[in-house]
């Protein structure tokens, strides 16, 4: 389901300047429908990842970056092993 | 809808006994049927009883400590993780980053093969460099050279005319295949010249060692000279020695801008193969060595 910028503050619970500043640093990267923004709700729950990591586990914003980029990673190694592991399966 | 620990005015730690009392308490004082026609207590009447419905019951008065329902007793909506929606295997996660692990599928087992089939990898394909040794009159004047692949399969390499020793051409799309459908990488060919019998090369200039005879040295000649192109005639201007260097321009190696290097041609005299009886009569008699000195530079 995909939800509108104000929509997305809201459920997001974030400031309109903060949410600029994250799609700035590409943090999240919404998605664009008849010139809107819209946001999906992966990016909804991007965004409370990402304000769990700034306000309960302490990191700062360079921090976040890295930690984004790394579990970026981790999650496109995981979709990588998961194909392969089916491939190898579906060849067994 | 309030917290219900303070509808019932109770702290968090109340015990079950505590939380029945300061129901009976508020119950008395505001049960709609002691209190007719006052609508306000009727509606915290309500609050009070829903309060003490949930607290009364142990399990669910666990479940609202935890967060996990409401003070209504509805479920609260489960917070779900980035990694759930991370982890669906759906449409394209526009976050997903394979830097960390692309270069597994430059190797040629079957890992590699199987993740350069997988459909939502997307990584550009590796360069592949190769080695390429060409004639040193093929750099000048350029060519067209066919590569055999270790793996099979040929690459044309169109060498551009006067290029450099160890220059490096970049054939687009001609490297590793991407995976999935990221794109191939780039072919990086290093060109190799070999040296020539009779040339030198530095930068666009051309450098050639041109015997001549003593009387071509001593008197002036035309000479036939080779360059890279082909051979011309050059003139010797009388009075020529070892180490006189003679210019021919524009015969050298091209260069980007469309003009051409030079062939600098150092002379050098040579005499005669075998013993000539006339030169050494006639040189006898020539009293003229003693005017110079060709080692006055070399005295301490």
């Amino acid at each position: 389901m995909m939800t509108s910028k104000q929509e997305f503050l809201v459920r997001a619970q974030l400031e309109r300047e903060t949410l600029e500043a994250w799609i700035e640093e590409e943090w999240l990267i919404p998605g664009e429908s008849a010139g809107e923004v819209t946001f999906s709700d992966a990016d909804v729950a991007r965004a409370q990842l990402i304000g769990d990591l700034k306000n309960q586990l302490g990191i700062n914003d360079e921090g976040v970056g890295v930690v984004l980029n790394l579990v970026d990673q981790v999650h496109g190694l995981r979709r990588a092993l998961t194909e392969v592991l089916r491939s190898v399966r579906s060849r067994a | 809808m309030r917290d219900p620990y303070e509808t019932l005015g109770i702290e968090r730690s109340a015990s079950p006994d505590d939380i029945q009392k300061a129901y009976r308490r508020l119950a008395k004082k505001l049960h709609p049927d002691l209190n007719p026609g006052n609508k306000e207590a009727e509606e915290r009447f309500k609050e009070v009883s829903a309060a003490y419905g949930l607290l009364s019951d142990a399990d669910k008065r666990a479940r609202y400590d935890r967060g996990e329902i409401d003070a209504t007793g509805a479920e609260k909506p489960q917070r779900r993780f980035y990694k759930d929606f991370a982890s669906e295997a759906a449409a394209g996660n526009p976050y997903e980053n394979y830097s960390g692990f692309a270069d597994f599928a430059d190797s040629d087992d079957v890992l590699s093969e199987l993740l350069r089939r997988s459909a939502h990898v997307r990584a550009r394909g590796a360069d592949q460099r190769y080695h390429l040794p060409i004639e040193f009159l093929e750099a000048i004047t350029g060519a067209t050279k066919r590569l055999t692949l270790p793996e099979g399969g040929t690459l044309d390499v169109t060498i551009p005319a006067g290029i450099q020793n160890g220059q490096v051409l970049r054939l687009r799309g001609k490297g590793r295949p991407g995976i999935g459908k990221g794109e191939p990488g780039d072919a990086l060919v290093e060109i190799t010249i070999k040296p020539h019998p009779l040339f030198l090369r530095d930068g666009s200039d051309v450098y050639l060692d041109l015997p001549v005879t003593l009387s071509e040295a001593v008197l002036g000649a035309r000479v036939t000279v080779p360059t890279p192109t082909g051979a011309v005639t050059m003139m010797v201007p009388k009075g020529s020695n070892t180490g006189t260097v003679l210019r021919l321009r524009g015969k050298g190696v091209p260069r980007r801008d469309g003009s051409y290097g030079d062939e600098l041609v150092n002379l050098k005299v040579v005499l005669p193969e075998q013993p000539d009886p006339e030169l050494e009569a006639f040189v006898g008699g020539w009293r003229g060595d003693k005017a110079y000195d060709p080692r006055r530079d070399m005295k301490s």
